[in-house]
């Protein structure tokens, strides 16, 4: 063997070099990664196979007895993942199709478009357990509540909105929706208006009806916000928390008991079952990157990048 | 059939009107440009024959049906937008299809007029691709083909050459005077360049600020135009156009001007000049000429004998000066009339050979 050709070997060794900076620039991303995330996510696996508490969080180890556990002997879990799948599908629904429709009626500008829109924006930036605090409030059954003031005012029989199975997570959604919509109409809105108007024009012309505008142009020309949005609210929604712990702490019963609320109470509020919780985490992220994935892999093939 | 008709029309958008009490008919089968500066109202009025944009007050006609408030999709028009507003999601086929699935025509016909039209403008093996995989070119092609599987009464066209480069909009103007050939429909083309008018057109309608300031062949806006502005406007290098006494101007075409050393016998104007800037371009040459009161005139020539710096002698024949009154209109070669006589004396007088 001959010797490698010098210039070569300084392209390497130059190569190299642009490696390791690029690599030094990412590092400290990098770091706070691995000690936020990987780091607990690495724990709470481990933690998965224990039974203990906060105190003592590995008393004994139970190999794979926790994942057994939760679908065998909790007859709360299941339920739990029910309602988030519900919570879930419900409340992607209602905010893609509202914050669409919300979108397409406030696209064109006019003096009463910017007052809707400064009208459904600004929930969005309030925090989210005040949120549930005023809502808690209106869907209240005492005497001062919102809604059954209204309906005792006009007679009718007022209802326990969330206090009775049928109606406690329908508010709970109710409440989120209410939130959220504004925000995800300000990005269907955006996407809505870089639509070029000759585009419409031209369908004119080709004598599409406005029904027909929305679903061969509209829609897909803003299908990479939907999907975005089908992500995030999808994501969301799984790990939502805050607003059913402050409105309905779980309860009736367990109608409105979901993932996170399911894991909070084990973990912190029920005794020796820390191990329990985790490996209920564990199922969380699970699901969620299964869901991811199939969006990602099903669904986007669907979506029109320009 | 589609002879347009344009009866008082008038359009304002708010407080602003951009065309007030218009007269205009464009003839069945013809090509009619509508060219101006920006702003002149001329897509305006293209807008209001698609209908996607109407007349504030007025009628529009077609074939003597008032069609000023019929839907777009109704009209027999079809339109080919400046940007093309191809349709980004659909394939190349389905966006030719979308209109006459739209208006219910048989699977089999769509079929068949969709590959005849794909054929004609050269896309058929690009058919089943999305237009963001095609060049500018051919997605111009698209937009051509959409109009066309229509076999609408009267095609619209919007600055649809003006995203292409240099090469393929001379082609593209020849296909264009070539598939008018062949369909001999109605061609409403709007422009802002006099070259793409005066190439294609059978009919240009000159327009400035929400007026018409001329309407005719080319050949008779070139030789005849009405005033200043037209005569200036149309034609490359423009008119040169001076000043006289009492506010009239003459103005004389750098086409029609005759570089010499020596004075040529029988031409009325024979300034003596100086080449300032000379542009070979190959098949003819450009001069800029500054006489020497200073005032600089284009010159186009056939040859290319002379060079920078060099001393010339400038002339031009009486039939080829124009005159332009006080208001800019033109003053019409009529040399029984003693204006006439007098500006053509008063412009001969400036000869300093």
């Amino acid at each position: 063997m001959s010797k490698i050709p010098s210039a070569a070997k300084h392209y390497d060794k130059k190569n190299w070099k642009d490696y390791a900076m690029s690599y030094v620039m990412i590092l400290p991303a990098m770091i706070f990664f691995g000690l936020f995330c990987l780091y607990p996510l690495g724990n709470l696996f481990y933690l998965s196979f224990f039974r203990g508490n906060v105190r003592n969080p590995f008393k004994s180890f139970q190999g794979l007895q926790n994942y057994i556990d939760l679908f065998t002997m909790r007859p709360d879990f299941v339920p739990a993942l029910y309602h988030t799948a519900y919570y879930t599908v419900v409340v992607l629904v209602l905010l893609i199709v509202l914050s669409v429709l919300c979108a397409v009626w406030l696209k064109k500008g006019r003096k009463i478009d910017h007052f809707a829109q400064s009208v459904i924006f600004p929930p969005h930036l309030v925090a989210s357990i005040s949120c549930a605090f005023v809502w808690s409030w209106m869907f209240s059954s005492e005497s001062y509540g919102l809604f059954n003031t209204i309906l005792n005012a006009l007679g009718i029989k007022t209802v326990r909105w969330l206090q009775q199975t049928s109606t406690a997570m329908n508010c709970v959604i109710v409440m989120n929706v209410w939130k959220n919509i504004g925000y995800y109409s300000l990005i269907i809105m955006s996407a809505l208006r870089s639509i070029p108007t000759e585009i419409y024009e031209a369908a004119d012309l080709d004598s599409a009806s406005p029904v027909k505008q929305f679903f061969k142009i509209t829609l897909p020309l803003i299908s990479p916000q939907l999907f975005f949005l089908l992500i995030t609210i999808t994501t969301g929604s799984f790990m939502v928390f805050d607003s059913i712990r402050v409105m309905t702490a779980g309860g009736p019963g367990d109608a409105t008991q979901v993932i996170c609320t399911w894991i909070y109470e084990y973990a912190f509020q029920n005794n020796n079952s820390l191990g329990l919780a985790a490996a209920g985490g564990i199922v969380l992220l699970v699901i969620l990157v299964i869901i991811t994935l199939l969006d990602f892999r099903g669904i986007e093939k669907k979506v029109h990048y320009q | 059939m589609g002879e347009i008709v344009f009866n008082k029309v008038e359009k304002s958008f708010g407080t602003n009107k951009v065309i007030e009490n218009l007269d205009l008919t464009i003839q069945d089968g013809k090509f009619t440009v509508l060219v101006g500066a920006s702003g002149c109202g001329k897509t305006t009025l293209l807008r209001m024959i698609a209908g996607i944009g109407p007349a504030t007050a007025g009628q529009v006609l077609l074939d003597g049906k008032d069609i000023t408030d019929v839907a777009p999709g109704k009209r027999d028009v079809a339109m080919v937008f400046q940007n093309y507003a191809i349709y980004p999601t659909m394939t190349v086929r389905e966006n030719i299809e979308f209109g006459l699935k739209n208006k219910k025509v048989p699977k089999q016909i769509r079929e068949s007029r969709v590959v005849a039209v794909a054929q004609s403008v050269g896309l058929t093996e690009y058919l089943d691709r999305k237009p963001n995989t095609l060049s500018g070119g051919q997605r111009q092609r698209i937009a051509l083909a959409r109009a066309m599987v229509k076999q609408p009464r009267v095609f619209l066209m919007d600055e649809p050459l003006s995203n292409l480069d240099a090469k393929l909009r001379i082609q593209m103007r020849v296909e264009l005077i070539r598939l008018h050939e062949q369909l001999k429909t109605t061609f409403v083309y709007v422009t802002h360049d006099q070259v793409e008018a005066m190439s294609m057109a059978d009919d240009i309608v000159i327009m400035d600020k929400g007026k018409i300031l001329q309407q005719g062949s080319p050949e008779q806006i070139y030789h005849d135009p009405n005033n200043a502005y037209i005569a200036q406007f149309i034609g490359s290098p423009a008119m040169n156009v001076l000043p006289m006494e009492g506010g009239y101007q003459y103005g004389f075409r750098p086409e029609r001007v005759m570089l010499s050393h020596e004075k040529p016998k029988g031409t009325l104007l024979c300034r003596r000049g100086t080449v300032r800037v000379r542009e070979m371009l190959g098949s003819e040459t450009l001069y800029q000429i500054a006489f020497q009161d200073g005032t600089m005139v284009a010159v186009k020539m056939l040859q290319d004998t002379f060079q920078m710096n060099e001393d010339v002698i400038l002339s031009v024949s009486k039939e080829h000066l124009f005159f332009f009154g006080q208001d800019g209109n033109r003053i019409r070669r009529d040399e029984t009339t003693a204006l006439y006589c007098r500006l053509l004396r008063t412009v001969g007088g400036t000869s300093d050979v």
